[in-house]
């Protein structure tokens, strides 16, 4: 803890107030702090709804499958997400739940999934990647990195475009999916048509304005994000070793990465980092499109979907998938 | 292999940019610089022929400038009917773009009318000096006079003082932010809000994203530089020492103002500047949104209308309006 003072935070749209406090009391009831994770994992567990009552009676099927793990490691799980009306070459999403790397199973990211299979008739797989501390990084990029592979080698099986596979995660969802990216440049592997970053975790070293902006309030604050990157890096954590498959921030370069598309709260601990992400793609000449939402806290779209900004924030979104993946929403 | 590769414009915004190339302007000089003005005024519809058959009305107005500076023309646009006893609306005071050399108002008059009738606001749409003739501080005392008489004149306009918001394009957002400054350090009239749409905030030309847009695009570096020089003088045109009223991003603090939205092309040379302002507004615990759409060139909702992207970015700023008027 730093003995500073903390710097005014940015304050809350009035409108998302309930949202935040409601988020708080179901997912944040216990503090986030080394001893505590477990606990967290247990109850983060009772509030995800099982699959089948996701989907329910809605035109959809999902499968699960058991795929293989990066090389000597076990093999993954993952779930398939599709209109049950097969079409062919349909866009494809690798999602890739939030959770601060620590908390969280596939089904915490699959309601994503549903909802654009069913607006835009895509082809969903929600990954199941390991988590810290038992499994530090790069263990949870790895296994995202590796369905990437099984998705791309198995896009004529699905139906899926090969061309029009997206990577998407919120949180630290968000922030693996840009380690996916950075890993599939660095390797040369399948060739992503984007990667939808929203509020994405990407910076281990937790020491921008607005990191600290948000100490003690908000959601996913400053202790919370200090809990989660310890138990991912351990004694590595802010020495120049750092892969930036696991903290994005680190990397030296991000040029030649698929389109990023960028959303995040300015009231919220990600804001810096997710502007200085974008930032650093743009100085390269790569594409970006960035979104910071007027007071917003950290997955307000999410809690408080009713609020005028949480719309807009859809609709942006939206567009951004559009363009990028040519689709048009089913009437 | 330039030092500084741009980030690529979207394919959706080619066309158009590939019909301003092929009827490209003479450059942009000071000596071309009165004919480039010559019937600015006359190259887009009036407020009579745009509010033609819409549920809009327009005035124009004369209204007293700055003290001891000439009076200002101002165009009112409000909903059929609005008068100073109906319930008051929120008011928009929009300012053009043209790099501070260029322009009239008329230019805009598009975008202000778009808004009224969308919003059920007043809208007030203000002729300003410009440089060279004019150069600093002619253009922003004149806007800041609008936007104060604005405020003055609420009863009679049947605005809500409490709801006025400064808006602008370009060179107008930058005027904008100026006027939210200087609201905030005269302690002026209540403003609600700054609508800044691709601003013009940074004199410095020093950023990545300025050196990115040198000789491609919309509005280019070279450009950027001659409008620096008219406005301040070869002395400062560059210089960390600009007045902040003149270049917002000189400004050594950025708390306590008005909310402000910030909207840019990542594919444009005041992508950074904006960015940095919103992220200096922050740091200091102030409210600001940031829009930054992917490969959108200067002006791109201008240019090109008919696009997924135009659409994105106008809903973005609806949106942030009703927030910030309550409508």
């Amino acid at each position: 803890m730093t003995t500073d003072a903390a710097p005014t935070p940015v304050p809350y749209d009035p409108a998302l107030e309930p949202g935040l406090a409601a988020f708080l009391e179901l997912v944040e009831r216990i503090p986030l702090r080394g001893d505590t994770i477990l606990a967290n994992r247990a109850h983060f567990a009772t509030i995800i709804p099982p699959i089948e009552a996701q989907i329910g009676e809605l035109p959809l099927e999902f499968e699960h499958r058991r795929v293989p793990g990066p090389a000597g490691s076990p093999e993954i799980e993952v779930t398939i997400i599709r209109p049950r009306e097969r079409a062919e070459a349909a866009p494809g999403v690798l999602g890739i739940h939030g959770g601060g790397l620590v908390l969280g199973t596939r089904f915490f990211g699959t309601p994503e999934l549903i909802e654009l299979a069913l607006r835009y008739g895509t082809v969903g797989v929600a990954v199941e990647y390991r988590l810290a501390p038992e499994h530090p990084g790069p263990a949870a990029v790895e296994d995202c990195y590796a369905a990437l592979e099984w998705f791309a080698a198995h896009a004529a099986e699905l139906g899926v475009d090969p061309e029009r596979i997206i990577v998407s995660g919120a949180s630290a969802g968000g922030g693996l999916s840009a380690g996916v990216s950075l890993l599939a440049r660095e390797r040369g592997g399948p060739r992503l048509a984007g990667q939808l970053l929203n509020c994405p975790m990407l910076d281990d070293r937790n020491e921008t304005v607005s990191s600290r902006q948000y100490d003690g309030i908000g959601a996913w604050d400053r202790n919370n994000n200090d809990t989660a990157w310890t138990a991912v890096l351990g004694d590595r954590r802010f020495g120049d070793d750092v892969s930036p498959a696991v903290a994005p921030a680190r990397a030296a370069e991000l040029g030649g990465l698929p389109p990023a598309h960028l959303e995040v709260g300015a009231a919220e601990v990600f804001r810096d980092e997710t502007v200085a992400y974008a930032s650093r793609i743009w100085a390269a000449g790569g594409q970006a499109e960035l979104h910071v939402w007027a007071g917003a806290y950290h997955g307000f779209s999410g809690f408080s979907p009713e609020a005028i900004v949480s719309r807009a924030a859809n609709e942006a979104r939206d567009s951004w998938l559009r363009r990028t993946l040519g689709v048009e929403p089913s009437p | 292999m330039t030092a500084y590769p741009p980030v690529p414009f979207a394919d959706e915004l080619l066309p158009a940019l590939e019909a301003m190339n092929a009827a490209p302007q003479p450059p942009l000089t000071e000596e071309s610089l009165p004919h480039t003005r010559e019937g600015a005024d006359r190259m887009f519809p009036s407020a009579a022929e745009l509010v033609a058959g819409r549920a809009v009305e327009a005035e124009e107005r004369v209204i007293p400038g700055p003290a001891g500076s000439p009076e200002l023309e101002i165009t009112i646009f409000r909903p059929t009917g609005h008068a100073a006893a109906s319930t008051p609306l929120p008011a928009l005071v929009n300012y053009h773009g043209g790099g501070m050399i260029v322009g009239h108002r008329s230019w805009e008059h598009g975008r202000v009318v778009d808004l009224v009738e969308s919003l059920g606001v007043v809208g007030v749409n203000v002729e300003y000096r410009l440089a060279p003739e004019h150069p600093y501080p002619a253009g922003v005392e004149d806007n800041y006079a609008a936007f104060v008489w604005t405020a003055e004149h609420a009863a009679e306009l049947g605005v809500d003082p409490e709801r006025i918001v400064v808006m602008g394009g370009s060179a107008g957002g930058g005027f904008a932010a100026a006027v939210a400054l200087m609201a905030r350090d005269r302690k002026g009239p209540a403003l609600a809000g700054q609508l800044l749409i691709c601003p013009m905030l940074d004199n410095t030309n020093s950023t990545v994203g300025s050196y990115q847009y040198d000789g491609i695009g919309t509005w280019q570096r070279e450009l950027n530089l001659l409008a620096w020089r008219m406005v301040l003088g070869a002395e400062l045109a560059g210089s960390t020492a600009a007045p902040a009223y003149a270049a917002p991003s000189r400004a050594a603090d950025l708390s306590g103002l008005a909310p402000a939205f910030i909207e840019v092309g990542a594919a444009e040379m005041f992508r950074d500047e904006d960015v940095d302002y919103a992220s200096r507004i922050w740091a200091t615990g102030g409210q600001a949104e940031l829009h930054v759409w992917g490969g959108a060139f200067h002006g791109f909702d201008m240019y090109a209308p008919d696009t997924e992207l135009t659409r994105a970015a106008l809903a973005s700023r609806d949106s942030w309006l009703r927030r910030v008027l309550g409508l």
